[in-house]
C-alpha cells in the first residue's frame, strides 16, 4: 500500500519559528516535504479562521509554532494565540477533527536542530493517524470549501 | 382570580414604574417594548412621551429582536440623556457583554429585567398574534407564576434556558411563584437609588419564587442536555455538519441579529471574500463542481469560533433564519462548551476570554510529543 503523506500546514512566526526554519536549510538539514511553511509576523495574528480554512481545503493537521513565551517580538502574541489554539482544541474535536491535529510549539530563532525534529515527529503522527477522512476531500463538502 | 385580570395588573404596575421614571425624571426616556403597525409584532422604541407608555407591552410573546443591540446603539457613546432599558434576561447578558466589549455603555442606562415571559417559536407566535394581537394577558396567564406548567408553546431554546430569572439588572421584577402582580427588588446601588426617588420598597424574593426558579434551572438543564446530545449526532463530522448547513443561502441573517457578533466589519463582507470570476472556474475545473454560494461551512465555523464564548442563548439565529435551521442549537451547544472550557459565564463580570491572558496557563495547549 502506498504510503500516506499527509498535508500539515504550519504557520510559523518571522521572528523565531520561521528563523529556524531558515537555520534548518542552511545548516543542509531536511524536514518532510509534508509540511507547508507560512510566513506570517507573529502567531498572535494566527486568525481561528485561517486554521479553520486550511482544514476545510483538505489540511490533515495544522501546527503553529512561534516565540517562547516571554520572547515575543510584540510582547504576547503567542500568549494569545495559546488561548485560540485551545479554542480551536475545544471547538474542532466536536466536528470531528481531533485535537493531535491541531498544534502549537515554540521553536526558537537559533533552534533549527529542533525546528526539523519536530517537524518530522509531527508528520510521523499524523501519517500514523492516517488522512483527517479517507471520505471527506474539499471536492466533497457541497457547503464547505471555495 | 382571573386570568385576564392578573396580566392586566403586571402591565399596569410596569407601566406606572416606566411613568414615574419620566415624570419624576431619574431618565428622560425609556427603551421599550411597543406594538407595530400589523397590531401583532413588537418591537424596542425608544420613548420620550409619557402618554405613551400606555401602549407599551412589557410581557408579551414577541421577541423579534434583541434588544441588547438597540441599547448598545443609544449608549455606546455618552449622550448626556438618562435611558431606562426593559430587557429579558439574556438580553440582560448580551448588553452586559457588549458593554465589556466597548460597544454600549451602561453608565447612563438603567436596566429594569423580568422574570422572563419566555417566547414562542415563529410559528406559534404568528398563531398568537391571529388569536390575541398585541394583547398579553393570554400569555401571561399561561406563563405565570409558573412556566413548567404552561400549556402555551414555549419555544425548544427558552425551554432549555437555565437562567430565565431576572438577574443581573438595576430593578428586577420578580412574578415566577407568584399570584397576581410582581414583587420588585432592586439589584444594584444604583437601582435601589432609582427606588428610593419613586419612594418604592425593594421587596426580597419569596420562597415560593425561589422554589420556582430552582426547578426552572433544572428543567432547563434537561431540557439543554437533551438539545445539545441530539445536536452533537447531527453535527459531530464534517460531512454531518455540511448536511446540517446544506439549506443555508448565505444571507448571514443569524450573524446579522446576533447581540454579541458586534464586528463593524465581517471578514465574510470584505473583498476578501469578493473572489475573481474566474477563480470560480478554477475551483469548479479543480474540484469538478463548485456549490454556490461558496464559503457557506467557513462562515460558520469561523463565527462559532469567534463569539460562541459569548453566546447568551437567545435564539434568535435560529428565528432568523429563512431555511428553518436550527442556527441556535448548535451555537449554544458549542457555546456551553467552550464556555466551560474558559471557566466564563457571558453576562457576570469576569473579562471575555480573548481580551485577556495569563502567562502560565493552558500548557496541555502547547507541544508536541
Amino acid at each position: 500500500m502506498e504510503k500516506f503523506e499527509p498535508v500539515i500546514v504550519a504557520f510559523v512566526c518571522n521572528w523565531c519559528t520561521y528563523t529556524a526554519a531558515d537555520l534548518a536549510g542552511t545548516s543542509r538539514l531536511s524536514y518532510p516535504e509534508n509540511i507547508r511553511l507560512v510566513r506570517i509576523m507573529c502567531t498572535g495574528m494566527v486568525d481561528s479562521q485561517y486554521v479553520i480554512k486550511a482544514f476545510l481545503e483538505g489540511a490533515d493537521a495544522v501546527v503553529v509554532s512561534g516565540c517562547h513565551p516571554g520572547d515575543c517580538h510584540y510582547i504576547n502574541g503567542n500568549y494569545k494565540a495559546r488561548r485560540r489554539m485551545k479554542l480551536l482544541q475545544e471547538m474542532l474535536p466536536l466536528f470531528g477533527i481531533q485535537q493531535q491535529r491541531i498544534r502549537l510549539t515554540w521553536i526558537g530563532a537559533s533552534d533549527g536542530i529542533e525546528f526539523a525534529q519536530v517537524m518530522a515527529r509531527f508528520t510521523d503522527q499524523i501519517q500514523r493517524m492516517g488522512p483527517l477522512n479517507p471520505e471527506l476531500k474539499p471536492e466533497k463538502i457541497t457547503a464547505g470549501v471555495s | 382570580m382571573t386570568a385576564s385580570k392578573t396580566g392586566g395588573n403586571q402591565e399596569a404596575k410596569l407601566k406606572k414604574i416606566m411613568v414615574d421614571l419620566l415624570s419624576r425624571k431619574i431618565v428622560d426616556d425609556v427603551l421599550v417594548p411597543m406594538p407595530q403597525a400589523d397590531k401583532k409584532s413588537v418591537m424596542p422604541a425608544l420613548v420620550a412621551a409619557m402618554d405613551d407608555i400606555d401602549r407599551a407591552v412589557f410581557l408579551g410573546p414577541s421577541f423579534l429582536i434583541n434588544t441588547a443591540r438597540m441599547a448598545a446603539r443609544i449608549s455606546h457613546k455618552p449622550s448626556g440623556r438618562k435611558t431606562a432599558v426593559w430587557m429579558r434576561p439574556c438580553e440582560v447578558r448580551a448588553f452586559k457583554e457588549l458593554v465589556k466589549l466597548n460597544q454600549a455603555s451602561d453608565t447612563e442606562v438603567l436596566i429594569l429585567s423580568m422574570d422572563c415571559a419566555m417566547a414562542p417559536d415563529r410559528e406559534a407566535f404568528d398563531a398568537y398574534g391571529q388569536a390575541h394581537e398585541t394583547d398579553t394577558r393570554a400569555w401571561t396567564a399561561a406563563v405565570f407564576p409558573d412556566p413548567l406548567a404552561s400549556a402555551l408553546e414555549i419555544c425548544g431554546t427558552c425551554r432549555a434556558c437555565q437562567s430565565p430569572q431576572a438577574a443581573d439588572a438595576d430593578i428586577q421584577v420578580l412574578l415566577y411563584g407568584i399570584d397576581g402582580g410582581p414583587v420588585i427588588r432592586a439589584g444594584s446601588p444604583k437601582g435601589q437609588a432609582a427606588m428610593d426617588l419613586m419612594t418604592m420598597v425593594s421587596e426580597e424574593s419569596p420562597a415560593a419564587r425561589d422554589t420556582v426558579v430552582t426547578a426552572l434551572g433544572r428543567a432547563g438543564q434537561e431540557a439543554f442536555e437533551v438539545m445539545a446530545l441530539d445536536t452533537a449526532q447531527v453535527t459531530d463530522s464534517l460531512e454531518k455538519l455540511d448536511t446540517f448547513f446544506s439549506r443555508c443561502i448565505n444571507c448571514y441573517n443569524c450573524r446579522t441579529v446576533c447581540p454579541v457578533c458586534y464586528c463593524r466589519e465581517c471578514v465574510f463582507n470584505t473583498d476578501v471574500f469578493e473572489h475573481d470570476p474566474a477563480q470560480y472556474h478554477l475551483w469548479a475545473a479543480k474540484q469538478g463542481t463548485f456549490r454556490l454560494p461558496s464559503d457557506t461551512l467557513f462562515f460558520h465555523l469561523t463565527r462559532l469560533a469567534h463569539m460562541s464564548h459569548a453566546c447568551v442563548g437567545c435564539g434568535q439565529c435560529s428565528r432568523a433564519c429563512p431555511s428553518g435551521i436550527p442556527v441556535a442549537d448548535l451555537f449554544s451547544t458549542v457555546g456551553r462548551h467552550i464556555q466551560k472550557a474558559f471557566d466564563y459565564v457571558p453576562g457576570k463580570d469576569t473579562p471575555p476570554p480573548f481580551t485577556a491572558f495569563n502567562t502560565d496557563e493552558y500548557q496541555d495547549a502547547v507541544g508536541i510529543e
